[in-house]
């Protein structure tokens, strides 16, 4: 029980220190403590919840199981390579004199907050508690998003602040719709929002309510993942916002934006039938992935581009948890982990461009290979497992939401549109249409981000950039996320399997 | 006791009404000053709702909720959002994508989709708060409609509060009020965001010279 309280005490007390103190050697310092203290707590919660399933406690206020534990995982190791990356990423625009010792202190004291709610949206029991964590996931970033208080950034993090906290509005109706579902089963006395006895009463639910919660919820908390079409935040704030800001926007709020919809769903799955909310999910996944992929094809600039390949894996992680049993949850779980690594990857290597080139136009970076080696072979590599090559671990992701897709059943094959026309397809017809579907977007996926970031690699530089790079922290994040992409493409270690695998029959347990 | 929760529910009833004509008077008002003054007014109806739904179900957290709605909503915000409009200079909305007949006419048929809507579920609803929860949906989707149909940084954080003000009336009228551990989160983010967003007028302001947010175009494809 201990771990746990540590997990939500360690970010709080290292952001209020942070606040109090201006030197910079200091703060990093503390940030990389508070980061591996988190590893360490979160080790320590794994190993309970492998041994004994489900934590519950502190007033029912705490409920972590396996999936939970999954989603930790994500925060604390994309939150400890993002910390290696920030000192070396820092100290060059310190010395450059664009980020004063004050301005770090408060960037910590967000950043640490910022960790600290994600921790608690993801052990809450209720959810409500969850709502309110989220949303004040929004509040904590959105002046990290607005670091550089460029003219840009400022605007990018005033449209991200209004876009998330009007669509996670929506999500807390959904969960007001919920509660009274709740308050009707439970008679009104004892209801609850949490978890733990939504899913005991989940029968008795009204699934009337319980489906028009559903879509609320999914609207509100698909804002925060960033699905098309509630996308329109996404490129901007990645774009503006320091690397390791969105590394972590990317890499961990996506994720525990999923995280929060994976349970309304496990809601809805026990109070409705099984397909309902799966069927939403494969829809607007579909539709991420495909404009997606569609608007990378024209961007000119290598932050964009990064940002739109964010909302395509979250539409695949969206496809593979609405196709559902155990491939498709097993995919979509994986794929989350995937993206938190390559993606966090991909924008460490930007970022180390940017310092570079001085610039965020593809066409203008040319030679990167020269001139930044091992920059540039993190580029390569992040962007070859963002477009599922094997032997790279998002291969192994993806491929198996594809093969979800071709041998799951469904929950109806037809399709209503109006009263008039009823549209009734094979099993078969229907299974190999969407993955040769999903199929050809990957390929456009491919020829999008390949042909721009090959030009980007190879060749020579423009005159005036200068050539080579000297190792620092920054670049033994890049080297720990390539090898953590190449070892989960071979094999899984065995704690992650069995965490992996409570989690996949937690969430599909039909 | 029929008599009394008959009265009742024509009371909250009563009281859901005049936080959704609010919002109508707010969509009809250009002066933004005014538009605070109704969206702290509207603040004081829901804290009334809110009461009138804890006196006649006995529910007493939720009177904790209907006072930090008078001194969170009604109280601290207005004072910010008219320190930012003094500051600002701006007294006026001159320009609007939608004209106020018209955005009048579009509110009245929000107010009929919200009514559609939730139609299938009303029934479910308890007795005494049957079509607060139609009129919340209601006041939600026109606070949507005020922040697309302006273009200040001001009016639309006034939707954005207003959207806010719809949920809860919504969980009151739903559910009789969410758990009290949660409402509390929920006071705590609508506080905080508010000063965030008078941060971030300011900051538009100093770098733009205009908190017209049409003028935010920089970042595009």
């Amino acid at each position: 029980m201990n771990a746990v309280a540590l997990l939500l005490i360690i970010p709080l007390i290292a952001g209020f220190v942070s606040l109090g103190l201006r030197h910079s050697k200091l703060l990093h310092g503390i940030n990389l403590a508070t980061m591996l203290l988190l590893n360490g707590a979160l080790a320590a919660v794994m190993s309970r919840v492998l041994r004994e399933g489900t934590i519950q406690g502190y007033h029912n206020l705490i409920l972590i199981d396996a999936l939970s534990a999954f989603i930790l995982l994500i925060i604390a190791v994309i939150g400890l390579v993002s910390s290696l990356y920030t000192w070396s990423y820092f100290e060059h625009y310190r010395t450059q004199g664009d980020v004063t010792p004050v301005r770090m202190s408060r960037y910590f004291f967000l950043f640490h907050l910022f960790m600290f709610t994600m921790v608690l949206a993801t052990v809450a029991n209720s959810l409500g508690i969850l709502w309110v964590a989220i949303e004040a996931t929004t509040l904590a970033t959105t002046f990290l998003i607005n670091f550089f208080k460029r003219k840009t950034s400022l605007e990018a993090g005033w449209k991200y602040l209004i876009l998330c906290s009007v669509g996670i509005a929506l999500a807390l109706f959904g969960t007001v719709l919920m509660y009274m579902s709740s308050v009707r089963a439970a008679g009104g006395i004892d209801a609850t929002l949490n978890l733990s006895d939504l899913m005991r009463v989940a029968a008795q639910l009204d699934p009337h309510v319980v489906k028009l919660a559903f879509v609320f919820i999914l609207v509100g908390y698909g804002t925060k993942v960033g699905l098309v079409p509630m996308h329109a935040w996404v490129p901007e704030a990645y774009s503006e916002a320091p690397a390791p800001v969105v590394a972590m926007l990317a890499g961990v709020l996506e994720t525990v934006a999923v995280y929060a919809i994976l349970r309304c769903k496990m809601v809805v799955d026990a109070a409705v039938s099984p397909g309902y909310a799966g069927n939403f999910l494969v829809a607007i996944g579909f539709l991420s992935f495909a404009v997606a992929a569609l608007f990378m094809l024209v961007q000119r600039d290598y932050k964009r581009l990064f940002a739109y390949s964010s909302i395509e894996h979250m539409g695949i992680a969206m496809v593979g948890f609405g196709v559902g049993g155990f491939l498709g949850t097993f995919g979509g779980l994986f794929h989350l982990l995937n993206h938190a690594l390559a993606k966090s990857l991909a924008f460490f290597a930007a970022g180390h461009l940017f310092i570079r080139f001085g610039t965020r136009e593809i066409a203008s970076v040319r030679g990167a290979f020269k001139a930044q080696p091992l920059t540039a072979a993190a580029l390569l590599a992040a962007s070859l497992a963002l477009v599922g090559m094997p032997p790279l671990s998002m291969f192994v992701s993806e491929f198996s939401v594809a093969a979800a897709l071709a041998t799951q059943a469904y929950g109806s094959d037809t399709v209503h549109i109006g009263h008039f026309l009823t549209i009734t397809v094979a099993d078969e017809v229907r299974n190999l249409g969407l993955v040769f579907f999903f199929i050809s977007i990957a390929v456009i996926v491919f020829g999008g981000v390949m042909s721009r970031v090959v030009k980007m690699v190879w060749g020579d530089p423009p005159p005036g950039i200068e050539s080579g790079e000297t190792w620092g922290l920054g670049h033994l994040s890049l080297v720990l996320n390539i090898g953590a992409l190449l070892v989960l493409g071979f094999l899984m270690p065995e704690p992650l399997k069995r965490l992996m695998n409570l989690a996949v029959t937690t969430l599909a347990m039909e | 006791m029929a008599i009394h929760t008959d009265m009742g529910s024509q009371l909250v009833n009563l009281c859901s009404a005049l936080l959704l004509l609010t919002c109508f008077a707010i969509i009809a008002q250009r002066r933004l000053s005014a538009c605070v003054d109704l969206f702290a007014l509207q603040s004081v109806f829901l804290a009334v709702t809110a009461a009138l739904v804890a006196f006649l179900t006995g529910a007493y957290h939720i009177y904790i909720a209907a006072g930090l709605t008078v001194v969170i909503k009604a109280i601290v915000l207005p004072r910010i959002l008219k320190a930012v409009i003094e500051r600002l200079n701006v007294k006026r909305e001159l320009e609007l994508n939608i004209n106020i007949p018209s955005s009048l006419l579009v509110c009245g048929a929000l107010v009929i989709l919200a009514f559609y809507i939730t139609q299938p579920i009303i029934s479910l609803g308890f007795l005494l708060t049957q079509d607060s929860l139609a009129i919340a949906l209601a006041i939600v989707l026109i606070g949507f409609f005020i922040m697309i149909a302006r273009k200040k940084a001001v009016t639309q954080v006034i939707g954005f509060l207003v959207i806010e003000n719809g949920l809860f009336l919504g969980a009151t009228a739903a559910a009789y009020g969410m758990p009290l551990i949660v409402e509390l989160g929920v006071f705590f983010d609508i506080l905080v965001a508010g000063l965030i967003i008078g941060v971030y007028t300011h900051r538009l302001q100093d770098t733009f010279d205009s908190v017209d947010t049409s003028k935010l175009t920089g970042l595009k494809e």
